[in-house]
């Protein structure tokens, strides 16, 4: 007999809100999904419209929490494109360093929850302590624990001196550890592998027909890593600074786990790469340019995957048209293959494994 | 791939003709802008990326100001490099490539809902994010600050219920 199951949109086990419709057969095994978006869309597309240049690098670290700098990061190197602005060197280090933070976090804490989804909270509890280090960073450097900052229309409004580059260093040194220990257990954990192993598969042949990107490609064995295939920044005039990719074949909810990992300690890796080797200069070339009529498409490695911002102006101080596409906008479509098949009690651990953000996709 | 290596692959193909221009972005990244002159010859695009094992990234809409109608860009990808294709309908329809690139899945679904651009041959016709009370093609209209930060509507309902409130 057909099992007719819904979860959400809003329930403990969802970090944001999304609606399950499943069908399933007598044994658990989903026949059937539907899933219903929609729940948290504010419009941001429309209202970037009515902002000015300048109000826009405030709203959009406000599209989303986990990867808020990577927006005005890729929305000030649209603006740039446009204004022919040629960032300082020095603000092109400090960019990749605040992303870098930020993938270390971003990362940790869907490691986290999956662990929590696992009931696993020895290692839960693990990752968050160790997590709780670079949030520590972030609120003394950037002064705020999600919300950077860092970003202006022509560098950067931070910088590092000998005292805060110690302080990353020394806090690296504290996580590096714990970080590794992490990832063996990770790898190694009878309770996790059990739960996540053989589960939410994604063949290499749907996630290149789907579109995926990030972690979710790399943990079906595709790396399409915008650092590496199309480098910007930093990445762009140092190649050795670009992440060697962990690619798994598996396509299931450890392999994405484990992509995620990887890209954690390439993460440390490049940000003591960059503090080791700052260049000198200016943090930006003036607080206020002029944004000429012009058009720019522009993309960077957000923790999730690609994003990508379309940018269109007309010399006013407001875009014509703004629009950007978050990597869960084209993960989501997978989860219909990967869920399918599946068991019911599996199906939020593989939403989790996306590392859906559905306030970046849904804006 | 090289970018000349695409143009070559679609110049025999595209009936309608099309506009071709190279772009590089700030740190030497080369993509490509293609402006098609008929809007039916997006299927070839999208065939022709299929064979490159490209994906579609994303696609774009806007409602021109200077012209009825509006402008599509779809953002293509092949191996790291960005192909922009643009079309423009007159009629609010477009061929969808969805059946060709199943990446483009949400992208097509997206303008439909916002700018009321229909993707014909689109397999899924249930809404992406918007609930069905909203008009299609919202992103058309012109709607106030006002009233998209704070939902306040363009009647003097909440001015009448201040007055009302001031009163008491």
């Amino acid at each position: 007999m057909t099992q007719k199951i819904t979860i959400g949109p809003f329930s403990p086990e969802l970090e944001e809100s999304v609606y399950f419709k499943l069908e399933a057969d007598e044994e658990r095994t989903i026949t059937h999904v539907e899933i219903i978006n929609g729940f948290i869309h504010r419009g941001m597309e429309s209202l970037v419209t009515k902002k000015n240049f300048m109000q826009n690098l405030i709203l959009t670290e406000r599209v989303c929490s986990l990867c808020s700098n990577n927006h005005p990061f890729t929305y000030a190197l649209a603006v740039e494109k446009i204004a022919g602005i040629k960032v300082p060197m020095r603000a092109e280090a400090l960019r990749v360093i605040a992303d870098e933070v930020k993938r270390v976090a971003s990362d940790l804490f869907n490691l986290s929850m999956l662990t929590h989804l696992a009931h696993n909270h020895e290692l839960m509890r693990d990752t968050m302590n160790t997590r709780e280090h670079m949030q520590d960073l972030k609120e003394i450097i950037w002064g705020n624990r999600m919300d950077m900052s860092a970003n202006l229309l022509s560098g950067t409004k931070y910088d590092l001196d000998e005292r805060k580059i110690k302080l990353i260093l020394e806090t690296l040194d504290i996580v590096e550890p714990k970080l590794r220990d992490l990832q063996e257990r990770y790898e190694t954990d009878e309770q996790l592998r059990k739960k996540t192993v053989g589960v939410g598969v994604l063949p290499k042949e749907d996630a290149l027909e789907i579109g995926v990107t990030g972690p979710v490609a790399r943990g079906s064995g595709i790396n399409n890593d915008v650092r590496v295939k199309a480098p910007y920044s930093l990445y762009a005039y140092r190649p050795k600074l670009r992440p060697k990719v962990t690619l798994r074949e598996e396509g299931d909810v450890h392999a994405r786990a484990m992509a995620r990992f990887g890209d954690i300690l390439e993460a440390v890796r490049i940000i003591r790469d960059v503090v080791a080797d700052m260049p000198e200069g200016d943090t930006y070339v003036e607080k206020r340019p002029h944004i000429p009529a012009g058009e720019a498409v522009v993309r960077t490695e957000a923790p999730r995957g690609e994003l990508i911002y379309y940018l269109k102006t007309d010399g006013s101080q407001k875009p014509v048209r703004m629009r950007w596409k978050v990597p869960t906008f084209t993960n989501w479509e997978a989860l219909k293959v990967m869920i399918l098949g599946d068991k019911v009690d599996n199906v939020t651990m593989i939403l989790n494994s996306i590392d859906p953000c559905i306030s970046c996709t849904e804006r | 791939m090289k970018i000349e290596e695409f143009n070559n692959a679609i110049k025999t193909k595209i009936a309608g003709g099309y506009l071709f221009r190279e772009d590089k972005d700030n740190y030497g990244n080369l993509s490509a802008w293609i402006t098609l002159q008929d809007k039916k010859d997006i299927e070839t695009i999208a065939k022709t990326v299929k064979a490159y094992k490209g994906r579609c990234v994303v696609a774009t809409g806007y409602k021109n100001e200077d012209k009825e109608g509006h402008t599509v860009i779809y953002h293509f990808d092949i191996d790291g490099t960005l192909i922009n294709v643009e079309l423009f309908t007159e009629n609010e329809t477009i061929v969808s490539i969805t059946p060709i690139l199943p990446s483009a899945n949400w992208a097509e679904r997206e303008l439909r809902e916002m700018y009321a651009v229909e993707p014909i041959g689109h397999p899924n016709k249930d809404r992406l994010f918007l609930d069905y009370s909203i008009a299609k093609g919202v992103l058309n209209e012109y709607i106030s600050l006002s009233k998209m930060q704070l939902g306040v509507s363009d009647t003097d309902i909440l001015w009448n219920n201040v007055k009302k409130e001031c009163k008491v």
